[in-house]
């Protein structure tokens, strides 16, 4: 007979290499980042400078404005385009979703270039959509390289992500509950707002959360379909890194921004704890 | 009442109808695009030729960025499934003190922002002197696509009766022949469909190349990047239709391998 310790060691030496590979280039690296933020820009010596400096300068502050009310309206447009989908899909048949799932799979697999690309195609400009107005005599409405823009890119990225968690939430629910309800003379309305919707919150929550954490560090879409005044963190690093050169400034952006994306991650595993445990006790 | 109930129906499928358009339509007409004969973005196009994908093998660089790209996503995909696999399944199969701590730290990467990882990556490169381009991009995709493959091989190995295992235990198996002849062939469709996956999130992958990445090694969705940044270029309508039909060869492909794992 094995000792039961034994086999428990061997199991977990599976995941030795890639535990050691994340060591060495994920967990390095961003401690090393977190090393560079205190570091001086010049020279030697640990500093809380490049900090100081950034809630100092109005830029930081400006684009942690900008990047907030990006994030924010990311998820409340894409909750408000996700929500009917998914109630959409939790109606079907297993056959019939199958199917219809495929229409949000393959936007939500194909590349976020693609879809900018293509948002550009059609918003731009010149674009498709000024073209069809122009025939009617109507005079370009710009549309990109503004909010406007943004948020259309954003939404459109996000809303398959917040599909999935709402869907799942909607299906664990028992049908006989909306059926009971129905028995007992309650509307479509009312079984909606009274039990549909309250159960599916936990997916909604979740979604939100993950849509937000996912917007914090977007960088392409900012990048591509908004204008000037459109600067999100993500593009602050870039811009310390590349245009300043300055390390510091940038690891101290990209470590805010950890900070943040961890605690909303933390927040997001409670309400799932919580949610687990109310299916639990339900059951 | 039947009345209202099915008016309401139909209100929500038209709404529903209208998202989907909106997530599809603009891909669609960016393909449509890619198969016009003009070097200019008209809508509809007019007639009907390979002119822009003609192009894309003519002009300079695209070719050998995409070479690059599949090297990249080739390698990488082959290290993440080496290394994520058998992670999994120490995670599912494994009963060990920080068992759960391990999993979050694998998984972690999935909700860094890449930015960050970006520059951490960029930083930590030039600080160790890294600077062979591909290797850089392979192990920068792979923090990106491991927790993929941990996840899709977790899911499969948690659908695997750990019973089977036993019973080829006991019957006398060892622990290399039940993980070649029992674990392994049960784990299959799992393991393609995380390679599957693996592969695509790593040929698309901008962010972290676009920091990562050295000037003379650009990955076509990098270059792809800065292309668009100078002009809304018609080539890049026939580049978007063979990145679209990559994405949808590769979930057809992923969708194949599930039915065929389930009729098993």
């Amino acid at each position: 007979m094995r000792s039961p310790t034994k086999i428990h060691l061997r199991e977990a030496s599976y995941a030795f290499p890639a535990a050691l590979f994340m060591v060495s280039l994920f967990a390095f690296p961003l401690f090393g980042i977190l090393y560079q933020s205190f570091q001086r820009n010049d020279g030697d010596g640990l500093t809380l400078g490049a900090y100081a400096r950034i809630f100092t300068t109005p830029l930081f502050l400006r684009v942690a404005y900008t990047t907030l009310e990006i994030s924010l309206g990311s998820v409340l447009c894409s909750l408000l385009f996700a929500y009917p989908v998914a109630y959409f899909l939790a109606k079907q048949s297993p056959r019939r979703r199958a199917l219809y799932l495929i229409l949000v799979l393959v936007p939500f697999w194909t590349s976020s270039l693609v879809k900018s690309f293509s948002l550009m195609v059609l918003l731009g400009h010149s674009g498709i959509i000024n073209q069809a107005l122009a025939a009617f005599g109507i005079s370009p409405v710009k549309m990109l390289f503004n909010r406007f823009g943004v948020m259309i890119g954003m939404s459109q990225y996000l809303i398959p992500f917040m599909v999935f968690p709402i869907l799942t939430s909607l299906q664990r629910q028992p049908p006989e509950l909306g059926r009971a309800a129905a028995i007992m003379g309650a509307g479509k309305l009312r079984i909606f707002t009274r039990i549909t919707l309250p159960l599916s919150l936990p997916g909604v929550v979740a979604g939100s959360l993950l849509v937000f954490i996912l917007s914090l560090g977007f960088y392409i879409i900012p990048a591509l379909l908004g204008g000037r005044r459109d600067i999100v963190f993500g593009n602050l690093v870039n811009f310390y890194l590349r245009e300043i050169i300055n390390w510091p400034m940038a690891s101290a952006v990209a470590v805010l921004l950890v900070l943040t994306a961890i605690a909303v991650a933390m927040l997001l595993s409670k309400i799932q704890d919580g949610s687990s445990m109310l299916s639990k006790e339900s059951s | 009442m039947e009345q209202r109930l099915s008016g309401w129906r139909v209100a929500l499928g038209f709404v529903v109808a209208l998202i989907l358009l909106f997530l599809l339509l603009p891909s669609l007409i960016t393909i449509a695009i890619s198969f016009g004969n003009s070097n200019q973005i008209v809508f509809p196009p007019r007639g009907f030729s390979f002119n822009l994908f003609r192009r894309f093998f003519a002009e300079e660089g695209w070719v050998s960025s995409t070479w690059l790209s599949i090297r990249v996503a080739t390698l990488s995909t082959f290290l993440v499934l080496m290394l994520g696999v058998p992670a999994a399944y120490a995670l599912t199969r494994g009963r060990f003190p920080g068992r759960r701590l391990l999993a979050l730290f694998l998984l972690s990467p999935m909700l860094v922002p890449h930015v960050a990882i970006a520059l951490a990556l960029y930083v930590y490169f030039t600080e160790i002197g890294l600077s062979q381009g591909e290797l850089r991009l392979v192990a920068a995709h792979s923090i990106a696509t491991l927790p993929f493959v941990i996840v899709t091989a977790g899911a499969g190995l948690r659908h695997i009766d750990p019973a089977l295992e036993r019973a080829a235990t006991v019957m006398g198996a060892s622990r290399l022949t039940v993980l070649r002849r029992v674990t392994l062939p049960l784990l299959t469709p799992s393991i393609i469909t995380s390679g599957l996956f693996a592969f695509l999130i790593s040929f698309d992958e901008v962010v972290i190349s676009w920091f990562v990445a050295r000037p003379e090694y650009t990955t076509l969705p990098v270059k792809m990047f800065s292309s668009i940044q100078f002009e809304v270029s018609p080539v890049l309508a026939a580049i978007s239709t063979m990145l679209t039909a990559l994405s949808v060869v590769i979930c057809v492909g992923v969708a194949a391998v599930q039915k065929e794992a389930r009729s098993a």
